[in-house]
């Protein structure tokens, strides 16, 4: 075990960087709020979108006022999914002006979503039939508010609250005397550094529009967005991350934890561009996604460790492993598996440190496989929320093959963890067998 | 009443220890409130619950040297066995949490 404590040594304060990490935490803060809006609008987009085409001709066929009832579904989710880049804007500020100690969080807020609309260009290019040169109309391009605004968002929603808090620290703020009301003391207090931002801010797209790029956003875009999901959206990535995950688990240290809040962003854009293209349907571009990540790589939680429990119950003797089984099979439908972890234990067990660091990987290999190989069709970029049990999220992302892959996966999954899980049933079983003679004794 | 707050990374497996806890605390007829809420919430919890025991997960023991310096010495803070926390052993965490109360300070 000196090996494994020598890891743990070197392991444990990397999770505690991740965990104290200030733009870590913000992300996965911001992200958290965000995903409920996110789950709700496209729910909207599934329903316009069933794949039954009777029900989508009569969406299409039914009008109220002119419009159909497809086009009238296809709102909420353009007030969601489309705008999600302007809400993650505001709540990157929000989050990190908590993590920065700043007592002002809304005004935080603010700054990072005005400074975030600074730096947008404000013009949509408009080609009339016909016309051979485009017009530039004024306007919020609805192409930036959605998934390709998102690391925009991030980058100046940091960027922005660091000079905002920097300026409060500072003291450069006007003091209203006392007996003034404190929503109006807070307003005066936030105006300097506020003004501040927004200068630096301004600055800085005058400066972008010097460049090759012309403004921030396509800068962002195309040098850091399109190259990390490319690099993240791959299955290898994908791969990697799952066995660091399994040797932060191994320690008992949640490993989603470490790897989410660095894979969230990239995914949930992969996401997207897939529900973009389902609503509009065309060729779905992402294999490697959110859904995916979340739908087909682990079964019950980290491991993967429903199947462990199904073979438990189908195979094993031992009092203690079924015990655990018993109160662990509930919560694991809904990806909750702290208990087998600790309880089993998983946690620190040589036995079973190889099924939980390669099943997950062995699954997303499998099914990137099925999915490239058109066996299977890709996630459609709805997203669900995280604790949809397996089968009905694979039906819903990728039709009845994707509840057939799910159904396979899981199967594999228990064929590998059995020789494992048997080994330790025999090890229990020795133990009870031993403690029962003692009592005889 | 004593109020014991369990923190993990989202609260959710804690929280079926403190139901657990909750119910053999109720059996006895001690006088607990018991809470599971997320890592992050430590913080706003000390600040406006102010427990009277603060018990981590294992899953985030690595925080432990941080609250504990931070709150340690108003506030028992305690990491909950491993093996306790996967058996849901509510009995012997109640003790454990029972016993850092008794003790008051742990920095």
């Amino acid at each position: 075990m000196n090996v494994a404590q020598g890891l743990e040594k070197k392991l444990m304060p990397m999770a505690e960087l991740v965990s104290k990490n200030k733009y870590l935490l913000t992300m996965r803060d911001s992200f958290a709020m965000l995903m409920p809006i996110l789950i709700i609008g496209s729910m909207f987009t599934l329903v316009g979108n069933l794949p039954i085409p009777a029900w989508v001709d009569f969406l299409k066929s039914t009008t109220i006022q002119g419009k159909s009832l497809f086009s009238l579904l296809a709102i909420p989710s353009a007030c969601t999914v489309s705008l999600m880049a302007i809400f993650l804007s505001f709540e990157i500020g929000y989050n990190f002006a908590d993590q920065l100690g700043l007592e002002d969080r809304v005004s935080a807020g603010m700054v990072s979503l005005v400074s975030w609309f600074i730096l947008m260009p404000q013009v949509t290019e408009f080609l009339p039939q016909g016309a051979s040169q485009p017009f530039l109309v004024e306007s919020i391009p609805l192409a930036w508010t959605g998934a390709r605004g998102v690391f925009v968002a991030i980058i100046v929603g940091f960027l922005s609250v660091s000079i905002f808090g920097f300026a409060i620290k500072k003291n450069w703020v006007i003091r209203m005397p006392e007996g003034v009301p404190t929503s109006v003391s807070l307003a005066f207090s936030a105006l300097v550094p506020m003004a501040l931002t927004f200068a630096a801010v301004w600055a800085i797209s005058v400066l972008f529009a010097l460049t090759p790029w012309g403004d921030a956003f396509t800068c962002i875009y195309s040098m850091l967005q399109i190259p990390l999901t490319m690099l993240g959206g791959t299955v290898w990535a994908l791969a990697i991350a799952y066995v660091i995950q399994g040797i932060f688990w191994f320690f008992g240290i949640n490993g989603s934890n470490i790897t989410s809040p660095i894979f969230t962003p990239i995914l949930t854009a992969l996401t997207l561009e897939n529900q973009a293209a389902f609503a509009a349907g065309t060729a779905l571009p992402n294999i490697i996604n959110r859904e995916f990540d979340a739908f087909f790589a682990l079964f019950g939680g980290g491991g993967s460790t429903l199947s462990l429990l199904i073979v438990i119950f189908l195979f094993c003797n031992s009092r203690r492993a079924k015990d655990i089984a018993k109160i662990s099979i509930v919560p694991g439908i809904f990806g909750i598996n702290e208990p087998v972890m600790y309880g089993l234990p998983i946690v620190l067990n040589p036995i079973m440190a190889i099924p939980l660091i390669f099943t997950p990987v062995v699954n997303v290999l499998i099914a990137w496989s099925a999915m490239s190989t058109g066996l299977v069709p890709l996630c459609n970029g709805i997203m669900l929320p995280g604790s949809t049990p397996p089968l009905i999220s694979g039906f819903l992302l990728c039709g009845w093959q994707g509840a057939l892959l799910q159904l396979v996966l899981i199967l594999i999954d228990m064929a590998i963890y059995l020789p494992f899980i048997k080994a330790l049933d025999m090890q229990f079983l020795k133990e009870e067998k031993g403690a029962e003679t003692e009592h005889v004794v | 009443m004593k109020k014991i707050d369990l923190f993990c990374s989202a609260g959710m497996s804690t929280s079926m220890l403190a139901n657990k806890m909750q119910e053999v605390a109720d059996a006895h007829g001690i006088q607990v409130k018991v809470e599971a809420f997320s890592s992050t919430a430590i913080d706003f919890q000390v600040e406006h619950d102010t427990p009277d025991c603060i018990l981590l997960g294992p899953q985030v023991r690595f925080s432990f040297d941080d609250v504990n310096a931070k709150y340690g010495a108003k506030i028992p803070v305690g990491v909950i066995e491993s093996a306790d926390y996967g058996n849901l052993n509510g009995e012997r965490v109640l003790k454990m949490a029972i016993s850092l109360i008794k003790r008051g300070s742990t920095a």
